[in-house]
């Protein structure tokens, strides 16, 4: 049975995606997460909403997907066991090594694999399954093809996201990507011993949004004629759903831990909606009806990415 | 003694390079597999490209593309196959599933993980260790320190490129292409003109499915510090540099590195303007001090306590 996976970027983020009928809610630990700190929950929190999430038969998964440095491996493990005993049963990592390492110590609990691995084929799959993976996240390249042609050969868990590109264009991200830590790069460290990296996604800070800003392009010194943007934006799709549940994938994840709660709020209530329309109408399911509704929610969505992004490019600058 | 190592993509580079400098070479351009003649890609190509290698006296390695989707795997794997009689001495994966490809079809081989393997940590190099890796090529993200350590606390070697433009990111498509709309006739004449991306004062060069740092990676000033370490395999970044470039870069650094060794004068005013004069936008020390990539700390103002 498919699951509906949805964001926790605040509290509030957390718990009202789990009224609104997601069957799990992911969070990020504070400096772990490859996102800002304002996104992030402190451990407190995390506890408070495991409790809460228990009472209501509900999932909560646990994202510690930047790339640590070695010297902080030995503190995520020790957050992982902190966390399980709190009665979390999943992980999003990105390390190989702290994979195998969570896999070792804790046999039971669920690994889902992150995109920060930059993963791009089924092989890669394969082995990250070797490595101890429970579910893989696909990147939002991968389609419906790759899902069968996974689902086919290995047994592992598939999570998709709600949001894709149409297009196999622009630059590989997240997982293949340093430009953001080329240009802004600040570090500090917690009370615990993490270093929050500000500026890589991929270690454990933001990622600035390098790729939206308009680049000049000049070929030997001659410029060119237009302003270059590296990487289209995903937006939120729905169309293909019923083929993607019928292919077998066990998370739909929907995206915007830096959303407005509001927002990711409504999304969840939109794709609550129609995942059960699907599952009650089986073949008949008819998407038309839920475009105006998708539409609205995707112009939502681009503003608050837009303004988003502009946040994050002015602290680049700054 | 040390090894000083490059990328070479193709014959036709192989010849115009002056390559005295090195020691061992990857061949293959990892970013893109059209590239005219990759090596990477083309069996007839690597197999001459490994006999000219050998005949110069050097290692030779086998470089892969770095983000194959499905259906590159299919090529990628007879190539393997049929490199399998070749005097390869590793070769180099970026991919994790072409790792595991690469080892149940060769367990007779050194394996070496490229810049966009996302090897971050000495967990994961222990890891890899046990799928036949011999030699890692950390992220670019990491601080000299964090490569030390995982170079003292795994069996692995790592390799520390000393000098070049960085490779920040890889495109599945071909940016230029994308951005002109039409193919170039000639890739590797599209690739050889310096595609610059400006914004402001920041800027980046685009080798058609990378982004390079605009600056240069400069490593000379520190080079005893790096041998007082125990690291003695290097690597210069030279993707989409010319054979001028090719030729000086690893020429002051094969001299420099063998100065550092014998506890000589290593770093000259001369070299370092000469590397300043091949390096438009300047040079930079990555991330090797745990700052923005396009930082450069000076040893002589960083010794007086001073940031530039």
């Amino acid at each position: 049975m498919s699951k509906l996976m949805a964001p926790g970027g605040t509290m509030q983020m957390a718990y009202s995606v789990l009224e609104e009928g997601a069957d799990a809610v992911y969070v990020g630990v504070l400096g772990w997460s490859r996102r800002g700190s304002d996104v992030e929950l402190k451990d407190e929190e995390i506890k408070d909403l495991v409790a809460f999430a228990e009472t209501k038969g509900k999932e909560v998964r646990v994202v510690l997907n930047t790339m640590p440095s070695s010297m902080e491996v030995p503190l995520l493990l020790k957050k992982v066991d902190r966390y399980i005993g709190w009665g979390v049963s999943g992980f999003m990592i990105s390390d190989v090594g702290c994979m195998v390492q969570v896999r070792k110590h804790f046999p039971e609990i669920a690994i889902h694999v992150s995109v920060g691995t930059g993963l791009t084929n089924a092989e890669d799959v394969k082995y990250y399954k070797d490595m101890g993976a429970t579910y893989v996240i696909l990147p939002y390249r991968m389609w419906l093809d790759d899902v069968k042609a996974i689902k086919r050969t290995i047994d592992v868990g598939l999570e998709i996201f709600l949001f894709r590109t149409d297009t196999q264009g622009g630059i590989i991200c997240p997982g293949k990507c340093t430009m953001s830590s080329y240009f802004r790069f600040k570090r500090w460290v917690d009370d615990e011993g993490k270093d929050y990296f500000y500026g890589s996604a991929n270690r454990g800070g933001d990622c600035l949004r390098i790729c939206q800003i308009g680049w000049e392009v000049a070929t030997d010194g001659q410029p060119l004629s237009k302003r270059a943007i590296l990487k289209g934006n995903p937006r939120l799709w729905f169309h293909e759903l019923t083929d993607y549940i019928k292919a077998g994938v066990e998370y739909f994840k929907v995206p915007g831990r830096d959303r407005s709660d509001v927002l990711v709020r409504d999304i969840v209530r939109f794709y609550r909606k129609v995942v059960d329309e699907i599952r009650a109408s089986q073949d008949r399911f008819s998407p038309e009806k839920y475009l105006p509704e998708l539409e609205e929610l995707k112009k939502r969505w681009a503003t608050e990415r837009n303004r988003r992004d502009d946040r994050l490019v002015a602290r680049a600058k700054a | 003694m040390f090894e000083l190592a490059t990328h070479v993509p193709n014959l036709k580079k192989l010849k115009e390079y002056d390559l005295s400098a090195y020691d061992a070479l990857y061949l293959g351009d990892f970013t893109c597999p059209l590239y005219p003649g990759n090596f990477g890609s083309t069996i007839e190509a690597l197999r001459e490209g490994v006999r000219a290698v050998k005949a110069m006296g050097k290692k030779c390695y086998l470089s892969l593309y770095a983000i194959p989707k499905d259906s590159d795997l299919p090529w990628i794997k007879v190539l393997v196959e049929e490199s399998g009689d070749l005097p390869l001495d590793g070769i180099e994966v970026h991919s994790m599933g072409l790792l595991r490809i690469v080892r149940e079809m060769r367990d007779d081989i050194p394996i070496h993980i490229g810049v966009f393997g996302n090897l971050y940590t000495d967990e994961t190099a222990r890891v890899l260790k046990g799928y036949g890796v011999e030699r890692v090529f950390s992220n670019a993200e990491l601080s000299l320190e964090e490569i030390l350590y995982i170079k003292d606390h795994t069996p692995i070697q790592v390799i520390l490129p000393l000098h070049g433009k960085i490779p920040l990111v890889i495109s599945a498509t071909c940016f230029l292409t994308e951005y002109t709309k039409t193919a170039p006739a000639h890739c590797e004449e599209g690739c050889a003109q310096g595609h610059w991306l400006t914004h402001e004062d920041w800027q980046m060069k685009n080798i058609g499915r990378a982004n390079l740092s605009g600056k240069d990676l400069c490593l000379l000033e520190y080079l005893d510090l790096l041998i007082r370490q125990g690291l003695d395999t290097f690597y210069i970044h030279t993707l989409g540099e010319d054979p001028h470039y090719v030729k000086t870069v690893g020429g002051i650094y094969r001299e420099a590195l063998q100065r550092a060794m014998a506890v000589e004068e290593f770093c000259t005013p001369h070299w370092l303007a000469e590397l300043q004069s091949l390096a438009p936008l300047g040079l930079c020390n990555g991330y090797s001090f745990g700052m923005s990539g396009q930082d450069y700390i000076s040893r002589e103002l960083e010794l007086q306590g001073t940031r530039s």
